[in-house]
């Protein structure tokens, strides 16, 4: 049982930092730009088969250094040139574009790679047991997603509020007017601001490529799990979406690992129901078989109860 | 009086004529399709463009009506209700009527970011509930029905495709009458007076979050008839009718056509139709080009088809509308052939074949004379037009002109 | 018989104060103007009025029922009405169908959607009429973005009183109008608001003297007096914070 619950534990860290790492992106976009960008997730896939590719050539680590900085490119210009032109036409626009966006990198993707699975491979260096517990390994590999992860946080957390840059654009999130007035070109903050989100993204790609496979299919699967995030802990606040994504990660893998259920429930209860009953569905129900909905379940429970979210700032 | 019955007229005898036009199967079977997605489309405008609720999830009205339809069908051939079959469109939009007043009670409280999420996950949730929910939801392999039982209709059974498309046909025209009347209810116009001011039409008396309410439930009741025209038209349902692709690619219909034009969806409903079903014939990238005219449509043509038809509207008034021909020609001639070159080259890249066949020509993949010229072309055209906005623009200007004695 | 009655009312924005201890009784018929210096809070007071803040503390009470922490919708359906300092029309919609909009609740018709509007005749008749008093019936069918300004504020003001409200507040109806344009409007208000009980903020002085019966004065937050225009015109601290140079030149 307690195997069980440290492992649990260890995974639900790995997948709810890995989150973090997309949904801080994420947040960090829309609290500039008040628009929730559907195709960040699709950074997020660019990142993992940009690394395949270059590190099929030149191996893992120059693409783990390499990608991000594309990825974080192509997120620019797409600022540069798409979003902002589209920001005249009002919000809906807004929103409706990085949509279609996120749509149209799906299929250049499967256009440049094809729609099979992509081979990317762990690096050797990091392929052995960093630990075993109770007979079960826990991978250096995922030990280093961790380390990334926590290293990439720190880094943005100094940056955000400690370095000159960083308070330069917390005050352009509030207030661009005024940040414009006194002479910084905040245009050019908010590309940053987007191309470095977006390379977030790519770089959450590039580690979690090798373990959670690489296909065309990887955005939307981790997609509206990041909204559903971004929303629960607060639009527009970091810390939030940072107890959202541990919260959701955990919550997820102790529901697979498990194996409790309705039929549990209801002998607790003494009730028990035949097989031919209309919500037969409803009674024989575990926990690991609604673990992918649970976070829309808190999504929507969350709207209706606390729209502004656990830690939410910004209303609309 | 006529005047304004013309377009309704047109409408239902072009509905009715067409499948005497284009009668293979192929065509009875794009027709219906588009019957579909007409009725599907317009109803999510009421959300999106008439309302200003910008909505991920709509494919769950549509999904459920579509379920209880196939159900409706299945009770018909096990004789458990007996009723006609033509009824079945009904039935679906009962059920998305209800499904859309359960969610739209909580869901309809703001407008803006916080609904679309809401509808995003409340879609997600269902899609994904549907695979646990068997029974109701036929798992992976979905619900499946036999539209040929229950009373004749005037002799009909509906074995034939196309005697599905005129009970479609009919379906399609007491929808889009009863969705435009709406837009000329106080239900309807205060539904676009909140969209664009909700603070004020609290101020006279609205409440914004009941407005939507209602606008909601219209949406999900036609958006439930359009599951069950799918339902007669192809007698199978599965989980990705409700889904999340489901959902965006009608968001993709309207905001093409245009969102801000009642006729905008009937559009958009026709040119996606068409891409999915001729297009995907020809090529394997028919998505990709989908993908890039949707972006580019956002980008350049935010008021969609019928936006950019309408914008002639004032050209026309003037009786100036021939003076832009020969303008366009000149813009769009080298804007055509460099969109056709383009696409030959990206066919070219992706093709397997040395000879790839491309709108009748035999183009050499392996030669690069083949690749230079296409680059050439490409980029000479790109140039060219580039070069001819200017006078398409002073052409513009032009026949926009206010004449003397227009308003000041 | 007072028809607006505000006790005490407060609003504080976390630990900004904006309105401190605010207690005002408005007359049935009375023209009423509110003046005091920028950020002195009368559009914060106006809100709190319409509906659009709930106070801190305090009440409010019109024709004797509570509307404080009330939803706008509820408060408009009473019979206040308002218009806002920026014109807050419905853009999208031609200057007939705003009007028209605005007379739909008060005409009975709910959230119908059976009713099919261009068949209401005596509804299309009530708006055409309103139109003819605010002088925009030659623009009935332009998109209301295309008004000039001061055809913008009639508009606005249309809107307003369309619903028949016994209670009409304007926020600074006339701001950025020239001079004729102004004494239009004003001829307008007056002609519009007979009858009626109106509670205007105005910057205006040749204005607020002339239309107001009352005058209450707002600084930092607080009512400093509210009294006959000849009183408030006489009145040192008046004087003293805010109409200085028109004592002068009397």
């Amino acid at each position: 049982m307690l195997e069980v619950f440290i492992f649990a534990t260890l995974n639900g860290l790995v997948t709810g930092l890995l989150l973090f790492m997309l949904a801080s992106g994420l947040t960090l976009i829309f609290s500039m730009m008040g628009v929730l960008n559907f195709a960040h997730a699709s950074f997020y896939m660019l990142g993992a088969y940009f690394a395949y590719s270059i590190s099929s050539y030149l191996g893992f680590w120059t693409g783990l250094l390499v990608a991000p900085i594309v990825v974080g490119a192509c997120g620019a210009l797409v600022e540069r040139y798409g979003l902002r032109h589209v920001h005249k036409h009002g919000h809906v626009a807004e929103l409706v574009f990085t949509f279609g966006l996120a749509f149209l990198i799906e299929e250049i993707i499967q256009f440049l790679w094809g729609r099979d699975t992509k081979n990317y491979q762990q690096p050797d260096i990091l392929d052995f047991p960093l630990f075993t517990l109770f007979g079960q390994e826990f991978s250096a590999y995922r030990g280093f997603m961790i380390f990334i992860s926590v290293a990439i946080f720190i880094g943005l957390y100094y940056t955000l509020t400690r370095s000159r840059i960083g308070i330069i654009i917390q005050a352009a999130i509030t207030h661009p007017h005024t940040v414009a007035n006194l002479g910084h070109n905040v245009p050019m903050i908010f590309m940053g601001v987007f191309g470095v989100g977006s390379a977030l993204a790519g770089l959450a790609g590039v580690i979690a490529g090798p373990v959670l496979t690489t296909f065309p299919g990887m955005a939307v699967v981790l997609g509206s799990i990041v909204f559903v995030i971004v929303v629960i802990g607060g639009l527009g606040s970091l810390a939030g979406a940072f107890v959202a994504s541990l919260l959701i990660g955990l919550l997820q893998s102790y529901a697979i690992a498990s194996d409790v259920g309705m039929p549990d429930l209801l002998d607790l209860l003494g009730v028990s129901f035949e097989r031919s009953h209309p919500l037969n569905d409803l009674w024989t129900m575990t926990l690991p078989q609604i673990a992918p909905i649970l976070p829309f379940l808190l999504l929507v429970l969350m709207l209706i109860f606390r729209p502004t979210g656990l830690l939410g700032k910004r209303e609309e | 009086m006529l005047k304004k019955l013309a377009p309704w007229i047109g409408f239902l005898a072009t509905m009715i004529i067409l499948p005497q036009l284009f009668s293979s199967i192929l065509a009875i079977s794009i027709l219906n399709q588009m019957a579909i997605a007409i009725v599907f489309a317009l109803a999510y405008n009421m959300l999106l463009g008439q309302g200003g609720m910008l909505s991920f999830g709509h494919a769950v009205y549509f999904g459920l009506g579509g379920f209880m339809a196939v159900h409706a069908l299945v009770m018909i051939e096990f004789e458990t209700v007996y009723f006609s079959v033509v009824l079945i469109p009904l039935i679906g939009g009962l059920f998305g009527l209800l499904a859309a007043i359960f969610i739209g009670s909580f869901s309809t409280r703001k407008a803006g970011t916080v609904f679309a999420m809401i509808s995003l996950g409340i879609g997600e949730l269902i899609a994904a509930s549907s695979l646990i929910f068997a029974d109701f939801f036929g798992g992976e392999a979905g619900v499946s029905g036999d539209r040929t039982f229950g009373p004749l209709f005037f002799g009909v059974d509906f074995a034939q495709d196309v005697e599905v498309y005129y009970l479609a046909t009919f379906w399609v025209f007491v929808a889009t009458v009863f969705m435009y009347l709406f837009t000329q209810t106080p239900a309807g116009r205060m539904a676009n007076a909140v969209r664009d001011n909700p603070e004020r039409a609290e101020f006279i008396g609205y409440s914004a979050r009941k407005v939507r309410f209602i606008s909601f439930c219209a949406s999900g009741l036609f958006a439930g008839v359009a599951g069950g025209l799918f339902a007669m038209n192809y007698e199978f349902l599965t989980e990705e009718n409700l889904n999340a692709a489901t959902s965006g690619r009608v968001l993709l219909m309207a905001y093409i056509g245009g969102l801000g034009y009642f006729i905008g969806p009937i559009i958009g409903a026709v040119i996606l139709t068409l891409m999915n079903s001729l297009l995907s014939n020809y090529t394997e990238l028919w998505m990709l080009y989908l993908g890039v005219m949707f972006v580019l449509t956002v980008m350049f043509l935010p008021r969609g088809f019928a936006g950019f038809i309408m914008m002639h509207q004032m050209a026309w008034h003037h009786g100036k509308l021939k003076n832009l021909a020969v303008p366009y020609l000149i813009t769009g001639l080298p804007a055509l052939i460099c969109l056709l070159s383009a696409v030959a080259l990206i066919e070219m890249t992706h093709t397997q074949d040395e000879m790839l066949q491309y709108l009748g020509m035999s183009l050499n993949t392996a030669s690069a004379f083949t690749w230079i010229m296409a680059v050439a072309i490409t980029a000479g055209t790109a140039y060219g037009t580039r070069r001819s906005l200017g006078q398409l623009r002073i052409a513009w200007e032009n026949a926009n002109e206010p004449l003397t004695g227009d308003r000041e | 018989m007072a028809i607006l009655s505000l006790h005490d009312v407060t609003k504080s924005f976390g630990e900004t104060s904006i309105i401190r201890g605010v207690s005002l009784d408005i007359q049935v018929g009375e023209k009423h103007a509110i003046i005091g210096p920028n950020g002195a809070g009368k559009s914060t007071l106006f809100h709190l009025i319409s509906g659009r803040y709930n106070v801190s503390s305090g009440t409010i009470f019109f024709k004797g029922e509570t509307i404080h922490n009330k939803a706008p919708y509820q408060i408009a359906r009473l019979g206040l009405a308002r218009s806002f300092q920026v014109t807050n029309i419905f853009p999208r919609m031609n200057v007939f169908e705003n009007i028209r909009c605005a007379l739909l609740w008060s005409n009975g018709y709910r959230y119908s959607f059976w009713h099919l509007l261009g068949r209401e005749a005596k509804l299309n008749d009530k708006a055409r009429a309103i139109l003819d008093e605010i002088g925009l019936s030659d623009k009935a069918h332009f998109p209301a973005t295309e008004l000039a300004y001061a055809q913008q504020r009639a508009l606005e003001l249309g809107i307003a009183i369309a619903g028949g409200a016994e209670m009409i507040l304007l926020d600074e109806p006339v701001a950025g109008m020239s001079h004729s344009e102004a004494e239009n409007a004003v001829e307008l208000i007056r002609r519009v608001t007979e009858g009626k009980t109106l509670v205007m903020v105005e910057h205006d002085m040749n204005i607020v003297f002339d239309v107001a019966d009352r005058i209450s004065v707002l600084v930092y937050g607080e009512l400093i007096a509210s009294d006959t225009p000849e009183n408030i015109r006489n009145n040192p601290r008046v004087q003293e914070a805010y109409l200085g140079e028109v004592a002068t030149d009397a």
